[in-house]
């Protein structure tokens, strides 16, 4: 080899090797010995193994004297494969100048959205990001310089996004978790707009970091975030499972799996479902008797609790799973509820999920807070959703459908097809209420007139009230609702345009 | 140790309290029994801890929001 080449090739070693030593021994063992995987670590746990084409390792931050000291200018970008399917990812490097977005960087993750979605592969942001890089950002040049791209921040869903905040998130991680399809928390991360100490300065006062920005606030409070993780590691196997459910882009129907041999055989679910109308119970239990195996992957599962909204398979199809949870408020739908509901089919409907609904509910929840937060809005903006939704819905009524929530829950024409179990029951609202509403009689007042009432207005709420009126489909031995569910996703999948639906919610907002 | 309050997510009546202070719970263990809307509504536990107090006995009537039982995080 000439002597010239051999100092060149000398100097790329050199410099690539300098880039992946990231913020310097110091501070990687400070991050190891927190049990926190690094940037790098966390591309490697994530993606297939030794699947990592990096795409500006030798990027730098533009100021002369921090070009030395900013090894990928603080965000690591490429591309790999998950499960053999192709992913881009952005994983930040809080060791490099704590991540923070500086026009270097910004010109890498645009470049990775782009060729991402033109090749049509999934995005995976892993979070941890202090915000915009200060000084550099304080003056009108860089501001306007930054401004510069109208689409940014607009989501149409043309490949699944997900992020996995990590650490501390302010601005860019904040803001990409934010549109992604799919969040998941590490316990002791943070998410918010700016630090508390940022916010205490910014504001004038005090401000606990755990009220402002922990996972508790954005899992039970916000519902900002869709998972939470003990670990970094268990937070980026999530991200892969969640990914395993969609196709890689919206031109394509779902990864299909083999159907599995033997699904759950469906007996338990008649000792799950109490038949006293007073009686409640748990129906992720009644979800786990349904689909295969332990595909359930629950999403926002500890906020708008009364609802439960996760990705499944049956029969090897990916399917999104809407429920109510008679555990949680008997099943009654509060305006948060409502709101990730509405989030779910959005994901459903822009990626091809056929959806399946099982109720048991007495209505929407009423009273004064629900009102406070806009209540009728979020049972329209949910109504909406599932009527612009053009993926196959098929819906099961185990108990009680009520009042508006039956149709918001896929009653009359609201889903492809309708089946009742033997105990359904439905009608506009509870018969004793209906009494006390219509004769103004409670039941210390009169109970023998108000038990001739109530039974009066319980009349014509059966499943052979329903079947017979064509209001549903069929009736259905509760065993047999795996089955059925497979059979009529089979019935209503579309033959035309291989399968795909229009989309009408692709651009529906992430959070709203 | 941090300390968060369960909350009633419904207005009610208690019908039967099933843990006393000092036990330890477990997420999701059903702490008592409401009955609203004709209905029996388990309060379950939101982390696992121990409960310090509760603050209502069988009988109560509750408002949605209202302070249930005091628990001390793991």
């Amino acid at each position: 080899m000439a002597m010239a080449f051999e100092d060149k090739l000398d100097e790329l070693r050199r410099r690539e090797e300098r880039a992946r030593e990231m913020g310097g021994p110091e501070k990687l063992a400070n991050r190891a010995a927190a049990g926190q995987l690094n940037a790098r670590e966390r591309i490697d746990h994530l993606l297939d193994k030794g699947s990592f084409r990096e795409s500006g390792l030798l990027a730098t931050s533009v100021p002369p004297e921090d070009r030395a000291t900013t090894p990928a200018d603080g965000k690591v970008s490429g591309f790999g494969r998950i499960d053999d399917r192709r992913v881009a990812v952005v994983s930040n490097d809080l060791t490099v100048k704590g991540a923070s977005s500086a026009a270097t960087n910004a010109k890498k993750i645009a470049y990775l959205k782009d060729k991402a979605t033109r090749a049509g592969m999934p995005i995976v942001f892993l979070g941890e990001s202090s915000g915009a890089r200060i000084p550099d950002v304080m003056d009108a040049e860089s501001m306007a310089q930054g401004g510069s791209d109208p689409q940014q921040y607009c989501r149409r869903r043309e490949t699944p996004w997900a992020s996995a905040v990590l650490g501390p998130c302010f601005g860019s991680s904040t803001w990409y978790a934010c549109l992604s399809d799919f969040v998941v928390m590490r316990k002791g991360a943070v998410l918010a707009v700016s630090s508390a100490r940022v916010t205490s300065l910014a504001i004038g006062e005090t401000v606990d970091p755990e009220e402002l920005d922990g996972w508790r606030l954005h899992s039970d409070v916000t519902g900002m975030a869709d998972a939470v993780a003990e670990t970094d590691e268990e937070a980026l196997d999530m991200v892969r499972c969640f990914l395993s459910y969609l196709p890689s882009h919206a031109g394509e129907a779902p990864p299909r799996l083999p159907a599995p041999e033997h699904g759950p055989d469906g007996e338990a679910l008649l000792d799950l479902v109490p038949d006293a109308r007073g009686r409640v119970y748990d129906m992720r239990k009644v979800i786990a008797q349904i689909v295969d195996g332990d595909s359930f992957f629950p999403l926002k599962p500890r906020f708008g609790k009364a609802a439960i909204t996760g990705l499944a398979r049956l029969g090897g199809e990916s399917v999104g799973i809407v429920a109510t949870n008679p555990m949680i408020l008997v099943g009654a739908l509060d305006p948060a509820a409502c709101r990730k509901v509405t989030s779910f089919l959005a994901l459903c409907d822009s990626f091809h999920v056929p959806i399946v609904i099982l109720v048991d509910t007495p209505g929407f929840l009423v009273g004064v807070e629900g009102e406070r937060r806009a209540a009728p809005a979020q049972i329209m903006n949910m109504m909406h959703a599932l009527q612009l939704c053009s993926v196959p819905k098929i819906s099961v009524i185990l108990r009680k459908s009520y009042g508006q929530a039956f149709l918001n829950l896929g009653g009359g024409r609201n889903s492809d097809e309708i089946a009742a179990w033997p105990s359904a029951d439905v009608s506009f609202m509870d018969p004793q209420i209906g009494v006390s509403v219509v004769l103004g009689l409670r039941r210390e007042d009169d109970p023998e007139k108000f038990d001739a009432a109530c039974e009066q207005f319980s009349r014509g709420t059966s499943a052979y009230d329903m079947a017979g009126v064509f209001g549903v489909q069929s009736v259905i031995d509760p065993r047999d609702t795996r089955s059925y569910l497979c059979a009529a996703l089979d019935t209503h999948r579309a033959a035309a345009n291989n399968g795909l639906g229009r989309r009408d919610m692709a651009a529906w907002p992430t959070y709203f | 140790m941090a300390e968060i309050a369960v909350e009633s997510e419904i207005a009610g009546t208690v019908w039967k309290l099933e843990r006393s202070p000092g036990d330890n719970v477990e997420e999701e263990d059903s702490l008592m029994i409401l009955e609203s809307m004709k209905m029996e509504i388990p309060v379950l536990d939101p982390d696992a801890g121990k409960l310090v107090a509760i603050h209502v006995a069988e009988g109560d009537t509750v408002r949605e929001g209202q302070v249930l039982a005091t628990l001390e995080l793991e």
